[in-house]
């Protein structure tokens, strides 16, 4: 089986020089791409090839780079359509042109990275293929009736989304913009699907059951329906608005950096923090998503839970705890730049609370990354007593980083509720009542989380994982739920006290917006290296084995160097997608680039006031707009 | 140089060119990239900062029916079978378990016959009613009961035999089956081939 490969592998290196790996490299695409003849002849008297190599880069890490690129791609490409649709309804119903705009501005990235997306998907294929065909062969007799149904749902989709960017302005008044929703509406019902089929390949691969007797369609459907296919599909989907909302935070921070006028400063800015909004909007059900897919897995196959949190892979999640803790941090920090910087003289108001804050998240890092075990030597074992710490031993377990992962969250979305707050004065006649109730929320909340957290070290591991971390995460879903409404109507007859004044955030905010969405990258690059290397020397856990030179999982500093290559290299592909999909606008505002500042209607979705929020120009910069 | 090593100096050598243009380049592009290429530096010394780790696939056994001479091989080879190409291990457990979609295994080779036993593999509809869920909320999960003799698991009647050598064996009772049953052509040994890994794999407990 890897005749093939090392045949490849000695044309490279019996040759030398620049010219030569250009023939060693037409001989690899040809060896690839083309059968050969003479081994045609033998194909009958030989085995089936198993696997193929490729010299130098190696086979498996290519097909990392390609997937996770596609992967990536797939995930903005199916983030956008949602950010840009909720964009495109919250216009729609205020009214304010700015949001329509706005979608309009992140659907025309759509196109070009739609082609994209498919060009590295399609990649991706061939290269499974050729290297993987044994594993290929076995998942098409399997599931190829997905294959036709995939298929399908890529023609409707691309009619979909030509439909939805051409008609843009031909369907933007009356009824007209009503049917343009619902094609939005329906290019995100389609995209779902396109992520969820897909989602079963992977997901049969770690979580197989045993395919009974039956016809293709129901063979495949019983794949499909496999134990991690839904926990997988609603993770993937808050994770994709995730990735949609902090990749626009991010391109609004460098345009925000780089902006010559007030009046795109005005405008970045303003994205900066609806991409960040969006970002936090999916980032607080996050965790409560991976819990119940980690969940679902220890379900599943303990084992497989065990390799993952508790063997070779339990680093990996003080990595993740680290990336997520900045990703709060960052996203929190730039809430707090926003309240002080665009609210004129809540700087002193809100100094106190966002000290707590900071503190609380520093805290709850801090426990979060506490490891389990130690690396100690033997003596200093021996002095502890054990691999684990004393005292730090204790915040290494479950039941201290879900507690402190909820108390993030809380925090987070107080941050949110905060900066919404910020500048504003109830008018409400029950709003002291209103404000009790929501503080007792709150602090009754914390209190029951960290007490469910205590009590988790004195029960047994099923009643904390079935009931106590269930119930953390419900009471923070109910605070979420109850504490937003109670807001939202207190904000209705509040009246504005200080203006929100966009484009005045210090670069520094640019740069955080860039971090948030590095650290989602990451997060996304380390989170797909645990789920495939849960199944360790398995292409379908239990099944299929990994019988290649492959079949070892590489420790986590080789993998995260990879995982850096691929952030940088998505990175460089969305600017890309970026700079090729505004070329044209640059030329047409530099035509018209007088008098095209856009006034704002209403504020963005939190803070601001309709009347004065308006943009600082050179003028007016940092004064009151009456 | 290790691995580590070279990965570690790359990491540096990647925050420091992100300083570098920090603090020399003024293009904002530019600075968002040495930005970024600092943060991923950072990220990846961190990374090779904590144990390194790699997962090692324990060594493939191949199993060699010449080799079985006594009814005890024969349940060594179905234990292997039970847990790596049979696929049993999947939904049923040896002993009580929350994660089990299917009936717990535990004493079956003493509750039923070994004639019982091959049926409810080769024509699992022959007489297993589906309704296994004695107890307790309904499964999420049910899985018919697949034919074990057909593809995609395809046991041979060696194998399955083998299988319940084990089952047998793991309750606690006389194995019944015997190694002369086996179809052998023991002139030629061949080893059994694993339902699509070569050959038979050991599901070892990781």
């Amino acid at each position: 089986m890897m005749n093939q490969g090392r045949t490849i592998d000695n044309q490279v290196r019996h040759t030398a020089g620049p010219v030569a790996l250009l023939a060693g490299c037409a001989a690899v695409l040809g060896w690839m791409g083309i059968p050969d003849l003479a081994m045609a002849q033998d194909a009958a008297a030989q085995a089936p090839t198993a696997y193929r190599d490729i010299p130098y880069v190696g086979s498996r890490n290519l097909v990392w780079i390609i997937a996770q690129l596609h992967l990536l791609l797939a995930g903005f490409v199916l983030g956008v359509p949602i950010f840009a649709w909720l964009c495109e309804v919250v216009g729609w119903k205020s009214g304010d042109k700015r949001y329509d705009k706005l979608a309009k501005e992140f659907t025309k990235l759509l196109t070009s990275s739609y082609a994209t997306t498919a060009l590295f998907g399609g990649i991706l294929l061939f290269l499974l293929i050729g290297f993987y065909p044994k594993l290929m062969a076995y998942l098409t007799d399997i599931f190829f009736p997905s294959f036709l149904v995939y298929c399908g749902l890529f023609l409707v989709e691309t009619a979909t989304l030509y439909l939805y960017w051409y008609g843009w302005d031909a369907m933007s008044e009356g009824n007209g913009k009503k049917f343009h929703i619902f094609l939005g509406f329906l290019l995100n019902v389609f995209a779902f699907f396109i992520m969820i089929v897909p989602n079963s390949w992977a997901t049969f691969q770690a979580s197989p059951v045993v395919i009974a007797e039956g016809t293709d369609f129901e063979r495949a459907w019983a794949a499909t329906w496999n134990p991690t296919w839904w926990p997988v599909n609603i993770h993937r989907i808050i994770a994709n608005v995730v990735l949609g909302g902090y990749i626009c935070g991010a391109y609004a921070g460098i345009r925000y950096l780089s902006a010559k006028s007030a009046e795109e400063r005005y405008h970045y800015d303003w994205m900066g923090y609806v991409g960040n909004f969006i970002g936090v909007f999916g980032l607080l059900p996050l965790p409560f998503a991976g819990y119940w897919l980690m969940r679902e897995i220890y379900q599943y196959n303990q084992q497989m839970g065990i390799t993952l949190m508790g063997g070779f892979l339990s680093w990996l999640f003080i990595l993740q705890a680290m990336l997520i803790g900045v990703l709060f941090l960052g996203s929190n920090y730039y809430f707090w730049m926003g309240i002080t910087h665009r609210i004129p003289g809540s700087e002193g108001q809100y100094r106190k609370p966002i000290m707590a804050m900071l503190i609380i998240l520093l805290l709850c890092l801090a426990v979060w990354m506490t490891p389990h075990s130690l690396v100690a030597s033997l003596e200093e074992a021996q002095k502890m007593g054990g691999t684990h710490h004393p005292l730090l031993g204790v915040f290494g377990v479950m039941s201290a980083k879900m507690t402190v992962s909820n108390l993030m969250v809380l925090v987070t979305f107080m941050s949110f509720i905060m900066y919404w707050r910020a500048g504003k004065e109830d008018t409400a006649g029950w709003a002291k009542v209103a404000k009790s109730v929501m503080g007792a929320v709150l602090v009754l909340a914390g209190i029951a989380v960290i007490v469910l957290g205590v009590w988790g070290y004195f029960v047994p591991a099923i009643i904390r994982i079935n009931y106590f971390s269930t119930s953390q995460v419900g009471i923070v879903i109910f605070v979420m739920l109850t504490i937003t409404p109670l807001t939202a109507l207190l904000l209705k007859s509040a009246k504005t006290t200080t203006e929100m004044v966009w484009g005045k955030m210090p670069p520094r905010a640019g740069y955080s917006l860039v971090l948030n969405a590095v650290m989602v990258i990451l997060l996304m690059t380390l989170m797909g290296y645990a789920r495939s290397s849960s199944r360790v020397h398995w292409h379908v856990y239990g099944v299929m084995r990994d019988s290649s030179q492959y079949a070892f999982s590489p420790a986590l500093g080789y993998a995260a160097a990879l995982m850096a290559l691929n952030t940088f290299l998505f990175c460089m592909l969305v600017a890309f997608i970026f700079w090729v999909a505004t070329m044209g606008d640059k030329a047409k505002a530099a035509a018209s680039a007088k008098g095209s500042a856009e006034p704002g209607r209403i504020p963005a979705m939190a803070g601001g006031s309709p009347a004065l929020d308006a943009p600082a120009t050179e003028a007016s910069e940092g004064q009151r707009p009456v | 140089m290790s691995e580590v090593v070279k990965l570690q100096l790359i990491g540096l050598c990647v925050v420091g060119l992100g300083i570098v243009i920090l603090l020399f380049i003024k293009g904002q592009f530019l600075r968002v990239i040495g930005f970024v290429a600092i943060v991923l530096g950072l990220f990846s010394l961190v990374a090779l900062a904590v144990p390194q780790m790699a997962s090692l696939p324990p060594a493939e056994e191949s199993i060699n029916i010449a080799d079985i001479k006594t009814p005890t091989d024969m349940a060594s080879i179905g234990q292997k079978i039970f847990f790596s190409k049979g696929q049993c291990a999947l939904c049923h457990s040896i002993g009580p378990s929350e994660s089990a979609r299917c009936p717990d295994l535990k004493g079956i080779g003493a509750k039923l016959s070994r004639e019982f036993i091959f049926e409810s593999l080769t024509e699992p509809q022959a007489y297993l009613y589906l309704d296994y869920r004695h107890e307790g909320i309904p499964k999420e999960y049910p899985a018919r009961m697949p034919y074990i003799n057909r593809n995609p698991i395809g046991l041979s009647k060696n194998e399955i035999l083998s299988v319940i050598a084990f089952l047998q064996q793991m309750s606690g009772e006389p194995i019944s089956v015997s190694p002369s049953e086996l179809d052998i052509p023991r002139a030629t040994p061949a080893p059994v081939k694993a339902a699509d890994a070569g050959t038979v794999a050991v599901a070892q407990a990781r």
